[in-house]
């Protein structure tokens, strides 16, 4: 429970672990036709961690201004876009995507945001974590063009994570590898 | 057209990191970047040709590189810092771009992850260079 968190753990990898395990990484594979193997179960895993981060950034939005609103706006609307892409090649592999859960239910999973910096600290440990989900997806989804899907949400991600990371005053880039090494 | 091996790839991903770490070396001879920006991002581009270099078969000794100057970075440094983040973000994103269209054909699933970790360096890269033109818009 987010609530019995300290302050610490409550706005870093705890936290975001918490909202990944209840909006989906947790779940059990969603209902739908999609053929075993197809890629289908990966991307709906993609897909509720994307809903819960919409949800995120609207949590996020309450306690930012200014430049740092701006940017969560766009953000959060670019994610929206990629929420409604995954949805789209889902529904080609014949599966059911994830419908994602109330805004309640969401919050519920949130820690206490009370500044822009608690909001962006969070926002940085969820991109990080969606980055680290699509290079799980780019490594072992089955077919090329579901990988090149997995490759412009990455993409999409990173400047993301960059771009919080920017916002709390933080080098763009932590390190050569993002998440990663070869 | 034969789908091309992971080796002819890879060789492609390398000359255009060799070329843009040769952009960051001549930028910070020249006084065309910030000092601290441009040895954080020469030395990313470094790590990476190095990372693509040991996952090629022959490693360093295949090391493809590209031979001719480019007009365009000649003028990106002779138009000052500002013309030369100009330059460097269309590079970073359109290598960006570029790993997007080629990690996904790369047969080799071990490699696909980390050569993912190098694409999201550039897209950092773009936004670092972003920031340092001043600019307003750093995702989009």
């Amino acid at each position: 429970m987010a609530s019995s968190l300290t302050r610490r753990e409550a706005l870093g990898g705890a936290a975001a672990a918490l909202v990944l395990a209840s909006c989906g990484g947790g779940d059990p594979p969603p209902p739908g036709t999609a053929r075993p193997g197809s890629g289908a179960a990966l991307l709906s895993s993609l897909l509720a961690f994307e809903h819960a981060v919409i949800a995120a950034y609207g949590a996020c939005e309450e306690v930012v201004g200014g430049r740092v609103l701006l940017h969560i706006r766009a953000i959060r609307g670019e994610e929206r876009t990629s929420a409604s892409r995954l949805a789209q090649v889902i529904t080609e592999l014949g599966g059911q995507p994830p419908p994602g859960k109330s805004a309640a239910e969401y919050a519920r999973t949130f820690p206490r945001l009370r500044t822009s910096e608690d909001a962006l600290r969070f926002a940085q440990d969820l991109e990080e974590r969606q980055v680290r989900a699509d290079l799980e997806a780019l490594a072992e989804l089955p077919d090329a063009a579901l990988r090149r899907e997995a490759a412009n949400e990455l993409g999409n991600d990173a400047y993301h994570l960059a771009a919080v990371r920017v916002l709390q005053g933080l080098p763009a880039a932590e390190g050569p590898f993002v998440t990663g090494a070869l | 057209m034969a789908a091309r091996s992971d080796v002819e790839l890879l060789e492609e991903l390398l000359v255009r990191e060799h070329a843009l770490l040769s952009a960051y070396e001549a930028a910070l001879k020249r006084d065309a970047i910030d000092a601290e920006l441009g040895a954080t991002l020469r030395d990313h581009e470094r790590d990476h040709v190095r990372a693509l270099e040991q996952s090629l078969p022959g490693g360093a000794a295949r090391n493809p590189r590209a031979s001719v100057p480019s007009p365009k970075l000649e003028a990106a440094l002779g138009g000052g810092r500002e013309s030369f983040a100009r330059f460097a973000v269309d590079q970073e994103g359109s290598l960006v771009g570029h790993y997007a269209a080629t990690v996904p054909r790369i047969r080799n699933a071990r490699l696909r992850g980390p050569l993912g970790s190098i694409m999201a360096c550039g897209a950092a890269h773009v936004v670092a260079l972003r920031e340092s033109l001043g600019s307003r818009y750093l995702t989009y």
